[in-house]
């Protein structure tokens, strides 16, 4: 019974995490640039909920409770409107220069998201609200959390949506023909800056969504940026670069791997541990374990 | 698509590109006209690459690129390709990681169905990528890539085409294949602009021949080249 | 640049350093020296990053590690065991040092983005370590009670003495930068950085190189690390945390990512800037990193660029020498060929690239080699020169096995090679790059250093444009700068790889021209191309590949008229197979 529970717990962080892990891909896929500011817009994701329950909060009478879910759309928004910030400030300015300078200026993006969230609320850690209230529900003899299984629904449906538009869609194709070949794309009428704002939109969109997601069981701090980015690059290395399947597998091997360590002994260990197995990975399988660079499947 | 009336000549007049402070095309004139195959010779470094790129918008350029009766001097790249050019650039450049289904239908016009209907025109002119639209493109060999690259080209039913090196390290076998898919595109109605610095190969697929020499567009010497 | 220009661009930087100095010196009060000695740590700092940052290009995020690292070997051996700074110091760079050796075999051969990974996860693990450890680091809290610097009975009390210490080992880790930075190396590094693809045709062994930055920055950060823990008198996990690592990135942004100037001018501004804009409270941070973001878009070569001096090229170092005179004959007994290759197989995926191809080379001859394309041809001088490696095969050339070396170790040992598209450094001069593969072909017979750098240039005939930067270069005469390349190394077998390609007949001539010169010093080479009329007046043999056998092999005529190269080859007949990779 534990153990199906820890499980349904692991499957629910994995979840979150491959939303981060999945929009680090899109930006990746679609213009090669490695967002490095990342991290930082899973936390704005988690404050934009903060900030957003605090509004709907003196609109509605006192004592109702907002359920997450509400939050969903308009949290969304607003990490799409930071993504196109990242997009247009970090990276098109420099898009022709070495691939280093982009990870610089988003380092630096990073850093006033960081910095900026922390002057505005304060550096103590924050919830934001469950998804559909808290509480247990019966399912199959398992006691099971209403948030773990919100979280899970939630992922699969943004998960769905965009496997959808990338695998049987001319903009999914148009995606990854820009990743390869930027100039080739234009000169076939892709409009590749379309494309580029459009990556980075969605990609801090499914980051800030992942925000909402975590920020109720586990909080949010300005400072978690550099975690999360570390967690979703692992889940990109080691699904396989460029893969967006690979990255939610990552993704739930990382979840599992944490809450299992964290089970049996402590939570920093548990992060350790994750740290030294992605030196041994990498060592092992420089490209990753699923990794074949050539080879950029949606 | 029959060869008809309204697929319009590319024209060119007075197109200069420099790249830094070097001159690389000056004060150019052109026209590729419908239905006919124009040959623009010259050896490497004379210009060829420079005025294809400065036609597609990849190099900027002073001067009027015309369409028909639209001027595309001023429109950015994807502006010039929606308004009827395609560009085959020299070295291919398919996109290595996607399939070879994919590599043509990501340059198809909106419309999933007509998409498709432009695929089958495609695979009907190149036959042998038919049983390898599966594979990735980096897996076919330099003579498929070619035929993908053209055959990419095509799925925009462009007025224009823009050849850069067609045959550039391609087994004498192969060029053949390539002369008469642009043969076939040509006796459909399009206009075909080809860079080329094999003279035979010129020679053997081109209605009309155009000599630029650094730089400068040679004056109309019609007919045949001295090979 | 002339003498009175530079005077005139230094002028500035003079009068500025002499100035800082007076004001250290005699004006800065004593909270004003303790921000300055936090300079010249940070300088100390910044110089290290610069090597792996800036001339290896890699996004190392372990500098701060390395510094945190120096940092508690002093903060616990002194504060724990009073250990003194004539030991603690030196133990701080060898501890960081050894760290970065250890983390070296996974972390230094991956690429970019994998490389920045790595270094972060290094970093966040030690940051945890340092607050979990409680026993040993202290805790959060980190250790107090670390004493001043004191060698001897000497003590670098707080103020002008402790400023004056570490400005004293700042300036003596400058000299050490520029001695390691030699032109030599600086423009190995340029290599590395602008064509990764060819740095083993330099006769560069690229993992050297880049251990040699890493353990430098590793070295120079500790010792930043450790001055830092003196100056502070307490070690907490700040040192390691993100944002000492922030701070060294930004200063070399900001200051520049080569140059002493650039690591003093970072240093300086950014220890700096929090005193000046005390105002903007805790919005400070935020202004850091629009700095940062700033720089990289508008300035990404850092304040020290607008001193046009600093960018200056070393000097040449080279005479002038006669075409020609070099002797390629291979160090093997007369007779015997240069290149023994038999049954080379190579498989990618379900294709076999090459499929037991044996292939012999003599001194002086000239072989083309031919075959549809995706017949294998690039496989083949990849496994050559060590690029790809052959699935089955037996490869030797002048005692070495091919099959095996690493694809430097072949360079060094006399076989070079050209490249389908030119692989040249855009920002080194035509001369600085054959001298840099002369400098870094090893002890090969055929190598008198300079020389035959400037021998090789002037087989190619490129004395005219010996100092262009080969960025700008037209694509024909890249090619012919492949070749002098090549030749710096004082090869005995040399592979071109489509040499002709996209060359005018005049061109073509003029490299046919050259590689008949070669041949006759007694040069092996292999040539491979399509291009006929290139190859029929130049190769007295030829052999023919198709779907990855070879399937002819002797001289010109005889392969020509061979049925199945003109199958394969022109076909006249349709051939048997025609998958193959791409070529």
């Amino acid at each position: 019974m534990l153990g199906a529970q820890l499980a349904l717990n692991a499957v629910a962080l994995g979840a979150a995490y491959a939303l981060v892990a999945i929009g680090f891909v899109l930006v990746l896929n679609a213009t090669t640039a490695v967002n490095f500011a990342h991290g930082e817009s899973v936390v704005a994701g988690g404050f934009a909920a903060v900030a957003l329950t605090g509004a709907l909060a003196m609109l509605l009478p006192a004592g109702n409770a907002i359920p997450g879910i509400v939050l969903l759309p308009g949290v969304l928004l607003l990490t799409a409107l930071l993504g196109l910030a990242i997009a247009a400030l970090a990276y098109l300015p420099i898009r022709n220069r070495p691939p280093v300078s982009v990870f610089v200026t988003t380092i630096a993006f990073g850093i006033i998201v960081t910095n900026g969230l922390n002057a505005a609320f304060g550096a103590a850690p924050r919830a934001a609200p469950a998804l559909l209230g808290t509480g247990t529900i019966e399912f199959l003899g398992v006691t099971a959390s209403r948030q773990s299984l919100a979280i899970i629904a939630t992922a699969v449906v943004l998960i769905g949506a965009l496997a959808f538009v990338l695998q049987r869609t001319q903009l999914g194709r148009q995606f990854r023909a820009c990743a390869q070949d930027p100039e080739m794309a234009r000169a076939l009428g892709i409009r590749l800056t379309r494309i580029t704002l459009l990556a980075f939109a969605l990609g801090t969109a499914f980051a800030g969504a992942a925000g909402l997601l975590l920020a109720h069981q586990f909080f949010v701090t300005p400072s978690d940026g550099a975690g999360l980015i570390l967690k979703a690059y692992i889940a990109v290395v080691i699904g396989g670069w460029g893969s967006l399947r690979g990255a939610t597998i990552g993704a739930m091997l990382i979840a599992f791997f944490e809450v299992g360590v964290a089970s049996i002994s402590s939570q920093p260990l548990a992060e350790g541990l994750l740290y030294v197995a992605v030196l041994l990975v990498l060592l092992v399988r420089p490209d990753g374990i699923f990794g074949e660079p050539q080879r950029l499947r949606a | 698509m029959s060869p008809s009336q309204h697929i319009n000549a590319l024209q060119i007049e007075g197109l200069t590109v420099r790249h830094g402070g070097v001159v690389a095309v000056a004060d150019a004139a052109l026209r590729a006209a419908p239905g006919a195959i124009t040959c623009l010779v010259g050896m490497n470094g004379a210009g060829k690459s420079s005025l294809l790129r400065a036609i597609v918008g990849l190099a900027a350029s002073e001067g009027d690129i015309s369409l028909g009766t639209r001027n595309l001097s001023r429109l950015p790249i994807e502006a010039r390709i929606h308004a009827g050019i395609a560009y085959v650039p020299e070295g291919r450049r398919v996109f290595p990681g996607l399939t070879v289904g994919e590599n043509l239908l990501v340059a198809g016009p909106s419309g999933a169905r007509l998409r498709r209907q432009r695929l089958d025109r495609a695979l009907d002119l190149f036959p042998q990528l038919r049983p390898r639209i599966q594979d990735r493109a980096w897996q076919l060999s330099g003579g498929q890539q070619q035929m993908l690259a053209i055959g990419r080209a095509l799925m925009a039913e462009p007025d224009v085409y823009l050849l850069d090196e067609p045959t550039l390290g391609l087994a004498p076998q192969i060029i053949d294949d390539v002369a008469g898919s642009l043969r076939q595109l040509a006796e459909e109605g399009a206009a075909i602009l080809v860079a080329e610095q094999n003279a035979g190969f010129a020679e053997r697929v081109a209605d009309e021949i155009v000599t630029i020499q650094t730089g400068r567009i040679m004056p109309d010497r019609p007919g045949r080249i001295d090979t | 640049m002339n003498p009175s220009t530079l005077t005139r661009h230094r002028w500035p930087l003079v009068a500025g350093a002499g100035a800082l100095v007076i004001y250290a010196l005699f004006f800065a009060s004593s909270y004003d020296q303790r921000i300055l000695t936090l300079s010249g740590i940070y300088v100390i700092m910044v110089l290290g990053y610069q090597f792996i940052f800036g001339h290896a290009g890699a996004l190392s995020l372990a500098q701060g590690a390395f510094f945190g690292v120096g940092a508690y070997v002093t903060g616990i051996l002194a504060s724990k065991f009073g250990t003194g700074f004539v030991l603690t110091f030196p133990l701080s760079v060898a501890g960081a040092s050894m760290l970065a050796l250890i983390v070296a075999v996974p972390v230094l051969r991956l690429a970019s983005h994998y490389f920045a990974l790595a270094t972060l996860a290094l970093s966040q693990l030690l940051l945890l370590i340092a607050v979990n450890w409680e026993a040993v680091t202290g805790g959060a809290n980190g250790l107090p009670g670390v004493p001043p610097i004191s060698i001897g009975d000497w003590q670098a009390t707080r103020g002008l003495p402790l400023l004056l210490f570490v400005w004293g080992l700042a300036v003596v880790a400058m000299l050490i930068a520029r001695w390691q930075l030699r032109p030599a190396r600086v423009a190995a590094f340029t290599v590395m950085r602008d064509t990764p693809l060819a740095v083993p045709a330099f006769g560069i062994d690229p993992g050297l190189l880049r251990l040699r930055a890493f353990l430098l920055s590793a070295a120079f950060g500790g010792a930043a690390g450790a001055l830092f823990v003196h100056t502070n008198r307490v070690v907490s996990p700040e040192t390691l945390g993100f944002g000492v690592m922030i701070t060294c990135l930004t200063m070399t942004v900001v200051g520049g990512r080569f140059g002493i100037l650039g690591a003093v001018i970072g240093a300086l501004l950014l220890t700096h800037l929090p005193e000046w804009f005390r105002g903007l409270d805790e919005y400070y941070l935020v202004a850091v990193g629009v700095l940062l973001l700033a720089m990289v878009v508008f300035a990404p070569d850092g304040l020290a660029s607008f001193f046009k001096f600093s960018g200056s090229t070393h000097t040449p170092i080279s005479t002038p020498a006669q075409p020609g005179s070099t002797e390629y004959a291979p160090p093997v007994a007369s007779g015997r060929p240069v290149l023994e290759a038999s049954n080379m197989s190579r498989r990618y995926g379900g294709v076999q690239a090459l499929d037991g191809v044996d292939l012999a080379l003599g001194a002086g001859e000239i072989v083309g080699l031919i075959g549809p394309n995706g017949a294998g041809k690039t496989t083949l001088a990849n496994i050559i020169t060590g690029i790809a490696r052959a699935d089955t095969g037996n490869i030797r050339s002048a005692g070495l096995d091919l099959a095996r070396a690493t694809p430097t170790a072949i360079a060094r040992h006399g076989v070079a090679r050209t490249f389908q598209t030119p692989q040249l450094p855009d920002g080194l001069t035509v001369r600085e790059a054959v001298e840099t593969a002369a400098a870094n072909a090893g002890d090969t017979a055929n190598v008198r250093g300079a020389a035959t750098a400037a021998e090789a240039i002037a087989t190619c005939d490129l004395s005219d444009i010996a100092d262009t930067r080969c960025g700008t270069l037209p694509h024909g005469l890249r090619r012919r700068v492949e070749i002098a390349r090549a030749l710096a190394g004082g090869p005995h077998l040399l592979v071109l790889d489509e040499p002709a390609a996209g060359l005018a007949p005049e061109e073509q001539a003029e490299i046919a021209q050259i590689l008949r010169t070669l041949a006759g010093s007694g040069l092996a080479i292999l040539v491979i191309d399509h291009n006929l009329e290139f190859l029929q007046p130049l190769a007295t043999r030829l052999a023919c590949l198709d779907a990855g056998r070879l399937i002819a092999d002797g001289p010109r005529d005889d392969v020509l008229a061979n049925d199945a190269v003109q199958a394969a080859y022109f076909g006249l007949v349709m051939p048997t197979s025609t998958s193959g990779v791409s070529a």
